[in-house]
């Protein structure tokens, strides 16, 4: 019986002893397996054991580590307190310490320890087991990084938000304070802004105005030139006048807003120009009394010394006939003083071109040439006219301006060449311009003043001497004669040897549009 | 029979030059000394030719157009505007109006304003 028992009992403690070893292989591929680092110390803090992953996360093997103080391998201060708190309380859980790998790399990580107590409830040591913090430690400070530029782009946007807010104070300021009238359309042309100043100008409020297509705003009529202006589609137009009512003339304007080239709206502003138009009336009935008042002294004096000329009032002496023709010459020069202050206040008021018409120049230069052979022989001066050899293009001129324009270069060549001297005309043309130069031998321009030419009332020192009658208006007035028709003036010379002088005009093709402006 | 010339000019020594060239030239000459007088003297004289100033106390040479053209008769009788100035607009005021010729008083000795004459006339 007894013998049986202890074959039981043997049966039995051999079975429980290859449970233990099952559980102590269970237990240890579980701690080899186990992918989080963990070690056990003991409760005076040396390394007894450590899992692979142990190993791997410090860098060191086993046989490093183990019977190794654990304080070595973490920070040492707070690892001896931590130590102290499991031992005392038991455990601890996700305390953050650094630990130093083998190659010297902080790496932070979250601690967890828990004691293990025998049978007689004494402390055996504790197990010490970390993940890896870097991860999330990255993570926080991505989030935080993240937190921080959405907060940033939040203040940007905020800011923008301000500044266009502001931006639209401004403009919506300037707008509804601009002297000038604003009526804006967008791109179904019905209106979608009016500044109080164009309220003013119509006399029909933006309430009345809001929302109303071009054509249905017709309706009133002090709209409707303006709508008849720019029709249904508001096309571009460039500072059209039109007389709104009884003393008030505007100006009116329409350009298209575009986004990418896309038309999305219109835009249509209208200037008040009553007073200029006021003015300008004032100043052409000025100038019109003014040469009216001037002239018929000069050109009854004119025709009286004709008179006495050509011998209608009876005989007279050859020295009588002198004193006549000289007074007779001076005459003539206030007249042509007075044509002059005409043609510079015309060029003034800015409507000096008129009606230009397609020419061929040459005929033109010559006609003009022809009229000073004369004088010209009379001061035994040289003529000559270097006509082109084929026929020119055709220029958009004013022919009387353009007349006047030559007049003024024959005229200073005649005036400031000495007797005996050379003056020739010349025409050339290239592809898209012609050109005409007068060129004299006469005293030419002294550097230092050959800046001021075309200046108003302005006349070179070494002139003053040789002649008093001319005025300083003719260059001043054929520049703005040549300009006038989109063309160049200019000169070359050199004091005491003669000058150049040239103007450009642009043929035909290319000056049209130019001239629709006069 | 001498053509009959009105002038209508408000300026003396104007009217004694011209008046003085023209009669030499065979012309009969009428005087007007506004714009008023000259409408009443063509009414009544029936001229050829009319040498109208345009700027002239009471009624101007435009105005004494625009009162022809109502006329069925004066309408037909040639004028020649004889002015102080010449601005553009004004020339094509008158060449509306129906003025057959535009001569500015500086611009022309009185002889060649009775070639002008002479030339209506051929």
């Amino acid at each position: 019986m007894v013998e049986k028992r202890e074959e039981d009992n043997t049966q039995k403690i051999s079975t429980l002893l290859e449970d233990l070893l099952l559980l102590e292989r269970y237990i240890k591929d579980l701690f080899t397996f186990f992918p989080l680092p963990v070690c056990f110390v003991s409760p005076l803090g040396v390394i007894f054991e450590v899992n692979p992953a142990f190993e791997k996360a410090i860098g060191y093997t086993s046989y490093e580590i183990v019977g190794r103080p654990i304080e070595n391998f973490f920070e040492k201060e707070k690892m001896e307190a931590m130590t102290k708190e499991i031992l005392k309380s038991g455990n601890i859980e996700a305390r953050e310490i650094s630990f130093f790998a083998k190659e010297g790399k902080k790496i932070d990580v979250s601690v967890f320890g828990q004691v293990r107590k025998n049978e007689q409830g004494e402390i055996t040591g504790f197990f010490l087991g970390f993940f890896d913090l870097t991860d999330i430690k990255k993570t926080e400070s991505d989030l935080q990084n993240t937190q921080i530029a959405l907060l940033n782009m939040l203040e940007d946007i905020e800011e923008s938000r301000r500044k266009a807010e502001e931006e639209k104070n401004k403009t919506e300021a300037i707008i509804a304070n601009f002297t000038d009238g604003i009526l804006v359309f967008n791109e179904s042309n019905k209106i979608s802004l009016v500044n109080p100043q164009a309220e003013k100008f119509f006399g029909i409020s933006n309430k009345n105005m809001a929302g109303k297509s071009i054509l249905e705003l017709s309706v009133f009529p002090e709209l409707e030139p303006i709508v008849n202006l720019v029709g249904p589609e508001i096309k571009g137009i460039s500072r059209k006048e039109l007389s709104i009512k009884d003393g008030l003339v505007l100006e009116v304007s329409a350009i298209p807003i575009l986004k990418e080239e896309e038309k999305i709206g219109s835009l249509i502003t209208v200037h008040d120009i009553t007073r200029e138009k006021m003015i300008e009336k004032m100043k052409t009935e000025f100038v019109s009394l003014a040469a009216h008042q001037l002239r018929t002294p000069l050109s009854a004096i004119k025709w009286t010394l004709r008179m006495l000329l050509d011998g209608d009032l009876g005989e007279i002496t050859s020295e009588q006939r002198d004193f006549i023709e000289k007074t007779y010459v001076s005459n003539e020069r206030m007249i042509n003083l007075i044509n002059d202050l005409l043609n510079v206040t015309r060029i003034e008021e800015g409507r000096y071109l008129y009606k230009p018409v397609s020419s061929d120049i040459a005929p033109i230069v010559q006609f003009v040439i022809n009229s000073y052979k004369d004088e010209y022989a009379r001061k035994k001066i040289k003529l000559e006219f270097k006509a082109p050899e084929k026929p020119l293009q055709k220029v958009s001129i004013d022919v009387e301006k353009i007349k006047l324009a030559i007049q003024n270069f024959l005229d200073n060549a005649l005036k400031y060449t000495p007797v005996g001297g050379e003056v020739s005309v010349f025409l050339k043309s290239s592809n898209k311009e012609i050109q005409l130069g007068v060129k004299d031998n006469g005293v030419g321009i002294p550097k230092n003043q050959q800046d001021r030419m075309f200046n108003k009332f302005f006349r070179a020192a070494n002139v003053l001497g040789i002649d008093t009658e001319g005025s300083g208006l003719g260059l001043f007035i054929t520049k703005n004669i040549i300009e006038a028709h989109g063309g160049k003036i200019w000169f070359e010379s050199e004091e005491g040897k003669g000058a150049t002088f040239y103007f450009s005009l642009p043929v035909k093709e290319e000056f049209t549009e130019f001239l629709e402006e006069f | 029979m001498s053509k009959k010339i009105l002038l209508v000019e408000d300026e003396e020594i104007l009217i004694n030059i011209l008046s003085k060239k023209l009669t030499k030239e065979g012309y009969e000459v009428t005087i007007a000394r506004n714009g008023q007088e000259g409408l009443e003297s063509m009414r009544k004289d029936k001229p050829d030719l009319i040498l109208l100033d345009v700027v002239m106390p009471k009624m101007s040479g435009f105005e004494v157009m625009e009162e022809m053209n109502k006329d069925e008769k004066l309408k037909k009788i040639s004028v020649i505007i004889v002015s102080n100035s010449g601005q553009p607009v004004e020339l094509d005021r008158a060449k509306k109006l129906g003025a057959k010729d535009w001569l500015i008083k500086t611009d022309f000795d009185p002889q060649e304003v009775v070639e002008k004459v002479k030339n209506n006339f051929k």
